[in-house]
């Protein structure tokens, strides 16, 4: 592990990098880097199988993370490289090519994200929202309340209890059970 | 809470039902037969309605797990005269297991259409009723009784097998009674039920009724 993170550094450049265990690491690169880091991954290293591929929306500096999250199947190991894109291009390098399989996550991300993978199939195609016509509702600036009320009605007389004020109730004004 | 998109109850009844549950269009020689005798057919119609429930083997949500036990030996739904059917032509009572997605939603008019007469709608779990803990979801809905007429709720999250026998026993004793009367009120008041799907159903491309 140590040393194929040594040779992502030298090669590749690594933004920062986080050692969770023994058996799992993550690495921040460049948008750049990611379709050479991945192929090299697959090709030269036992990190062959892409687990997962998923978006997290950082809305306060304006980018998206993208994390592919590689495998070792043999030596059970796991290596997380991330990467932030630009929120508004919120454009990213397909790697349905190394992975076939990455074009459902790849799908799932456009819809849910609004993020396009250009050259992936089935961008564009509804994976779970048929006929949606908001913005993809995973973004944080998606109101996913007032959407419930213009689509969704309630019926009369549900309560709602906050549960900061509930729970401060119960154990006290700092909100938490344990300190 | 409430919008002014949808009107949140059901129009009044056009007409009054047909004595004890029996379907809104009836044929010409049931429509001759004297008061008295309808309404004694109609009682040993539903007792036999009642005592042989077949129900879609179909879950939407986290309940379905639930409905697992009833069919295996522990809890046994057989004794009552329910089973599990694979497809909607072959069953009559329709189990909403929890939270309902739209995309779901629209599967669900698909095989509720489809089952054929009479019917029933069984609502399982706070999810069907008002949400439940998924009421501010973009994707579930809060109130199945604007899409498909529901006939018997079961609160809880999630109910446990016990509560739903105890739930069917009331719907037979509904059916019974002749109360039961969700699948009248569907064909009687259609184009409300229909316009409500399709302001959600925003792709809407299923035929005007699935038969």
């Amino acid at each position: 592990m140590d040393e194929i993170i040594q040779r992502i550094r030298d090669n590749f450049g690594v933004l920062r990098e986080h050692r969770q265990r023994d058996d799992l690491a993550e690495v921040w690169i460049e948008p750049r880097h990611v379709l050479p880091l991945l192929t090299w991954l697959k090709e030269h290293t036992p990190f062959v199988q892409l687990t997962h591929l998923s978006a997290v929306d950082w809305l306060e500096d304006g980018e998206f993370q993208l994390t592919y999250l590689l495998t070792d199947p043999v030596g059970r190991r796991s290596l997380m490289v991330a990467v932030r894109i630009s929120r508004e291009e919120a454009t990213a390098e397909s790697v349905h090519t190394l992975w076939a399989h990455a074009v459902t996550y790849e799908q799932e991300i456009n819809e849910m994200f609004g993020i396009h993978f250009p050259g992936s199939p089935r961008q564009g195609v509804p994976f779970i929202l048929e006929g949606w016509d908001d913005i993809p509702p995973m973004r944080r600036d998606f109101d996913t309340v007032e959407y419930m009320n213009r689509h969704h009605p309630s019926r009369p007389g549900r309560e709602h209890t906050d549960p900061r004020r509930y729970i401060g109730q119960v154990v006290g004004e700092k909100g938490y059970l344990h300190d | 809470m409430a919008s002014s998109k949808f009107p949140l109850a059901p129009p009044e009844h056009s007409r009054p039902h047909a004595p004890m549950g029996e379907g809104c269009f009836l044929g010409e020689t049931e429509r001759q037969q004297p008061l008295a005798l309808k309404e004694a057919l109609a009682k040993i119609k539903n007792w036999f309605r009642a005592n042989s429930l077949w129900v879609m083997a179909y879950g939407t949500g986290c309940g379905s797990i639930e409905l697992r036990p009833l069919t295996t030996a522990r809890f046994d739904m057989e004794r009552f005269g329910m089973a599990m059917r694979p497809t909607p032509r072959q069953s009559n009572v329709l189990i909403i297991s929890g939270y309902l997605s739209v995309k779901s939603l629209k599967r669900v008019i698909r095989a509720y259409e489809q089952m054929p007469s009479p019917k029933w709608v069984v609502g399982l779990g706070s999810c069907t009723i008002n949400g439940g803990m998924y009421w501010d979801s973009y994707n579930t809905i809060n109130r199945l009784d604007l899409y498909v007429p529901v006939d018997l709720y079961i609160a809880g999250c999630m109910p446990r097998p016990e509560a739903l026998l105890e739930g069917f026993g009331v719907l037979m004793e509904k059916i019974k009674a002749g109360e039961a009367n969700g699948w009248n009120h569907y064909l009687e008041q259609m184009d409300w039920y229909k316009e409500n799907q399709k302001k959600l159903i925003t792709d809407w491309d299923l035929p005007d009724y699935n038969w």
